[in-house]
Order: C-alpha cells, then sequence, then structure tokens
C-alpha cells in the first residue's frame, strides 16, 4: 500500500489531481490554490453545477453553413484552384493578414465568422511558429469548406460577404485523370469568380513549366467536362509567388510563359466564362524582394465585383413588407443588374 | 429602486478587477464629484469589494480572479438627479473570456452574466500582442545582422491569435446566440493607459494605430456596437508585488504618499481627462444617449 500524498487544489474547476497541470497556467507553488482544500462559494454551493454552454465555432464553414450566408446578405462566392503547392492557403491567409494591418484598397474588415481558420492559415508564416521559412499548411483532402470574411467600403460598398472555398489542389489534379468526366465540384459551380493559381516558382523552374501549364488547362477542360463551370461565372487567373519570378534573371521568359498560358486559356474556354482578366500577387514571399500582399488588393477588387450572370427577363415584385423578403427582393435585383 | 447591470470582459490580467477596485475606492471616498454616487451599504454584496479596494488602497497588485470564482458585486448608488440605482457588475476570471475564444464554450453563470446590460472590456494597452510575421523578423536581422535564432517549431494555438483578433473574436460571441440579446453600447476600457500615453494618442486614434482589425470592425460596425474608447489609469504605476521576498516597488511608494488615492486614476476620452470613474457608467446605462 502506497502512501502517497492525495493531490488537493481549492479551486473546484482545477484538475492538477488528474493531469497535473494548474487550471490557471501557474507553476504549482505560485498557485494560491493549490494543496487547499475544496473552497466552497456560498453563491454556488446550493446548486448544482451546470454544464459548459458551446458557442458557434470559429473554423471553416460547411457548404450548407456558406450556403445559409449566402442566403443571409449580399455574398461574393471565390472558388480558389490550382494544382498541389500552387499557394492557395498562402492567398487567403495573407489577404486576411493584410486587415490585421489595416484597410485594403480602402475596404475594410466588418467581421468574420472563420477567424480560427483564418488564424490557422496563418500561423506558419508568422513569428509565433518559430519558422525559419514562412511556409502555410496544406489544405486536407475532403469536402470544400469556406473561409468567411465581411467586408465593407471603397468597391466592397456598403456591406458584402466573401466566400472562400478550400479544397485540396490534389483534387482537382486528380479530376483530370476522370476520363468519365463526372467529379462535379459543387463550389466551383457557385462560384461567382473561378480562380485559378499559376504557380510562380514551378514557371520559372525550366523543367517544371511545361507541366504546370498542361495542369492549368487539364484542371480547366476537367471542371467544363464534368459540368461544374456554369453559364456567366468570371474567370481570374491568378499568377503566384512573384516574389520568385522577380527574383529571377530571366523574368520575362517566364512573363512570357504566363502571357502564353494566358493566351491558350482564352482561345479554348472564352466561350465558358463572362470574362477572363489575370492578375499577380505575391502572398507571403520568402524574402524581402516584394513586398507581402502585393497584388491582393487587386485581386480583391476582382473578387467583390458583381456577379455577371446572363441577363433576364426581370419579373417585377410588389413591394413587401417583411424585411427578408425586401432583402431577398434586393440581391436578385443587384444580381440581374449585373 | 432601479437595478442594472453592466457587463465587463476582458482576457486575463487586463485590468478589470483593479477598475472595480478603483472605482469602489472612489465612491466610498466621496471627496470627489462623480456622475454616480455612492448612497448606502444596505443589501449591498460589498466583501469582495473591500477586500479589493484594500488591495488598491495598499498599492499592491490583485490577486488573479480564480477560474470558477466568478463573484456579482452590487454597488447601492445614487445618479445624477438623486435617484437610487443599483448597479451589480460580474468579476470573472480573464481564462473565462479566454475559454469563450479558445474552447468555444462558456458555463451557464457566466452566459447568464454576459447577456445583461452595456459591455465595459478590458484591454491591457502595454501588452497588446500584434501579429507578427516570419518574413519581416527575418529582413529585420538581417539588417541587423543578427542571424535569426533556431527553435522548435510551435503548432497552432488559439492562444497565439493576436490580441485584437481575440477582442473581435469576443465581441463577435456576443452578438451571436446564444449570448446574444441584440444592439448594446460598448465602453472599450484601454487599461494602463498611463504607460501608453507618452506616446501622445488620443484613445481611438491608439487603437486604430494598435489595434486596426478591431478599429475597422467597430466602424464598420456589423454588430451594431454603440462604441466609445477610454484610456484608463487606475493603478497609477507599478504596484507592489505581493509575493513572498518581492521588493517594494519605488512607484508604488510613490502612489501611497499621495493624499488622497483617488488621485491616482486618469481616465481619458476624446481630449477629456477626468477622475470620475462612473461616467463610462451612467453612460452605459443611460438609454438615451447615443456613442460618439
Amino acid at each position: 500500500m502506497t502512501d502517497e500524498a492525495k493531490v488537493t487544489c481549492g479551486n473546484r474547476e482545477c484538475r492538477v489531481s488528474e493531469n497535473g497541470k494548474c487550471v490557471e497556467g501557474l507553476e504549482l507553488s505560485a498557485c494560491p490554490h493549490f494543496g487547499k482544500e475544496l473552497e466552497v462559494d456560498p453563491a454556488t454551493s446550493d446548486s448544482e453545477t451546470t454544464p459548459g454552454l458551446l458557442l458557434p465555432s470559429a473554423d471553416m464553414l460547411s457548404s450548407a453553413d456558406a450556403a445559409d450566408l449566402v442566403r443571409s446578405r449580399i455574398a461574393r462566392v471565390t472558388a480558389i484552384v490550382g494544382p498541389k503547392g500552387s499557394g492557395k492557403t498562402s492567398l487567403i491567409a495573407s489577404l486576411y493578414d493584410l486587415f490585421q494591418e489595416g484597410a485594403v484598397a480602402g475596404v475594410e474588415f466588418a467581421r468574420s465568422e472563420t477567424l480560427h481558420a483564418f488564424e490557422l492559415a496563418c500561423h506558419d508564416a508568422r513569428s509565433a511558429s518559430r519558422r525559419g521559412v514562412p511556409e502555410m499548411e496544406r489544405t486536407g483532402f475532403g469536402e470544400a469548406k469556406f473561409y468567411h470574411i465581411d467586408i465593407s467600403g471603397a468597391f466592397a460598398g456598403p456591406g458584402l460577404a466573401l466566400l472562400l472555398a478550400d479544397r485540396a489542389g490534389e483534387e482537382y489534379r486528380t479530376a483530370t485523370d476522370d476520363a468519365g468526366g463526372v467529379t462535379q465540384f459543387p463550389e466551383v459551380s457557385r462560384a461567382d469568380t473561378l480562380t485559378v493559381l499559376v504557380d510562380g516558382q514551378r514557371l520559372s523552374d525550366t523543367g517544371a513549366r511545361h507541366n504546370l501549364r498542361s495542369e492549368v488547362i487539364m484542371i480547366l477542360q476537367a471542371l467544363k467536362d464534368g459540368g461544374s463551370l456554369r453559364e456567366g461565372r468570371r474567370l481570374l487567373v491568378v499568377l503566384t509567388k512573384m516574389d520568385i519570378i522577380a527574383g529571377l534573371t530571366d523574368r520575362p521568359r517566364a512573363e512570357a510563359d504566363f502571357a502564353s498560358l494566358l493566351a491558350t486559356i482564352r482561345e479554348h474556354f472564352a466561350d465558358q466564362f463572362a470574362s477572363i482578366e489575370s492578375c499577380t500577387v505575391c502572398a507571403s514571399p520568402k524574402s524581402d524582394v516584394l513586398s507581402r500582399g502585393t497584388g491582393l488588393a487587386a485581386m480583391l477588387k476582382h473578387w467583390a465585383r458583381a456577379p455577371a450572370l446572363p441577363q433576364t427577363a426581370k419579373v417585377t415584385v410588389a413591394p413587401s413588407a417583411r424585411a427578408f423578403s425586401r432583402f431577398v427582393a434586393r440581391q436578385s435585383s443587384e444580381r440581374a443588374n449585373g | 429602486m432601479a437595478d442594472r447591470s453592466v457587463v465587463i470582459i476582458g482576457l486575463p490580467e487586463s485590468g478589470k478587477t483593479t477598475f472595480l477596485a478603483a472605482l469602489w475606492h472612489l465612491i466610498t471616498d466621496r471627496t470627489l464629484p462623480t456622475v454616480l454616487s455612492f448612497r448606502d451599504l444596505l443589501s449591498g454584496d460589498v466583501a469582495h469589494l473591500n477586500a479589493i479596494t484594500a488591495r488598491w488602497r495598499d498599492a499592491r497588485v490583485q490577486e488573479r480572479t480564480a477560474v470558477g470564482g466568478n463573484k456579482l458585486v452590487s454597488m447601492n448608488l445614487k445618479d445624477a438627479s438623486g435617484e437610487p440605482v443599483r448597479i451589480t457588475f460580474p468579476d470573472v476570471a480573464g481564462e473565462a473570456y479566454r475559454r469563450m475564444w479558445e474552447d468555444r464554450s462558456c458555463d451557464q453563470d457566466v452566459s447568464d452574466i454576459l447577456r445583461s446590460g452595456g459591455v465595459l472590456l478590458f484591454i491591457h494597452a502595454d501588452t497588446i500582442r500584434p501579429p507578427q510575421w516570419t518574413v519581416d523578423e527575418i529582413a529585420l536581422s538581417k539588417k541587423l545582422g543578427l542571424s535569426v535564432p533556431p527553435g522548435g517549431e510551435v503548432p497552432w494555438h488559439p492562444r497565439l491569435a493576436p490580441t485584437q483578433v481575440q477582442i473581435v473574436g469576443l465581441l463577435q460571441l456576443m452578438r451571436q446566440a446564444p449570448l446574444d440579446v441584440g444592439p448594446r453600447k460598448l465602453a472599450v476600457m484601454l487599461s494602463a493607459w498611463d504607460k501608453v500615453s507618452a506616446e501622445g494618442m488620443q484613445p481611438a486614434a491608439f487603437v486604430k494605430a494598435k489595434m486596426p482589425l478591431l478599429s475597422q470592425y467597430l466602424r464598420q460596425n456589423a454588430d451594431s456596437w454603440d462604441s466609445r474608447v477610454y484610456g484608463l489609469s487606475a493603478q497609477g504605476g507599478d504596484y507592489d508585488d505581493t509575493k513572498e521576498g518581492a521588493k517594494p516597488n519605488a512607484e508604488a511608494q510613490t502612489l501611497r504618499e499621495l493624499d488622497q488615492p483617488s488621485k491616482r486614476i486618469r481616465l481619458v476620452e476624446k481630449r477629456i481627462v477626468t477622475q470620475d470613474l462612473t461616467e463610462p457608467l451612467a453612460w452605459l446605462m443611460d438609454a438615451s444617449a447615443s456613442g460618439n
């Protein structure tokens, strides 16, 4: 039989006897409650301990949650597509991080239901991660999930919900192996803007650039054949990791390769989109050649644009006294007017 | 007598208990004019207030509010027109708010407390943790000719989020079920204002400069807060540590030598400087007054 002393703590929420840790994060010797008998709070001693209440999550939104949000306010959905390692997470994290320092081209942060998800995405580029080189968490496999941020001001108008769909790049690439063309990506079908990323690092590699160009074209083809591209959506082709291209001696060659890829996309997919545009970004540079976030404001402006849906006959709706009906009517009117 | 509640929230060590102590001293001392003033001790729950206020007068650091030791304290006061008013405040450990941000949960009793009255949000102005990026740190190290110290990689945890993100996260939770009770007034209290006032900024400008995300959130106001920002110096300086063997603090000694402890207090809103800590409470409780 052991004669071990019983570990006690006066704080009823402390589990030091089970896990050896002070619930307040103090050294045991510094904790004023450690070693004392359970303290009784007269205000609560008569009542039973109540279970904790669950509060809303701050992780990425499921498709269903994203759909609810889109129905409740003016929103823009963007699907970000690109081969593995093309910088999706980096792009999303860096845009959020720009708001940490102030307005982005006059647009301000209003709120976000996915703060934990954004913070997780940013972590590996932050000093707190203690990484020597900024890296970004890779997107996991599975259903596409959504980052959310409400923005206001300048080109975002009085208020706009931005939903950024994220799915593992490998899943889009795998669709190119699907000869039946049955792989569908609901987030792409729903997106107001399809954003295709072109990895600047691979484009700057004389060997890898050919496969990169082929992969981008084939992903678009797979989205088309799988029926994920719907009429009237915009396409934005984004050249990422511009810090690497900017540091090249052969920068003009890489830029010419990007222009050539863009021309090929326009040649084969012009009929699939209301517009095909491009921009260049440096989301999370690994050196100080370009500033962190270069080009993201221009990209945000593309994402905030009203949907370019095909013109349909206008339906006159009688004014309704119900606030929700008025809101839906306003949203429909905005969409119809492009 | 009208019963009113004011919610006090803030992360650990943001100055919540110190504010309550300074407020109770100011009200019971009755030497300085205040918008809300002392009425009586009847039916008040003042034992906790007396204990924390005694430490404040002695210029000794407050003990951390124990997790699970949530206390409701009440003060019987008179408003500017002499009408009796009883104000109830919670003294809840900052860890409870940290748990809300990190674990997305809170106790039922904390939830009940949070669903009543205007909100006093405390932020320690001198310990704001800004976001910092690896690439900037490397660039700075290069500029200074220093090597970046190697270190084990740290996995992500919500506690690592910058202060402004945690604060925005808390405020958003207050406007979501099950804590939401509709639009409310919000007094942002930047505690330890004496430590940062040398920067020469007004409190609202300080928030814009040091916590731009919070500033944008309040300005765009998607959650319909009616807000004001105050700079608060409730201690007046550094106090004596209560740990055994800790050396006395010279600043604490200077504060003790003031004939009126109330003179340690400074509250700044825009360009107005006062010692009246009841002013933000009166504003929070005034249903007719608007924000800025």
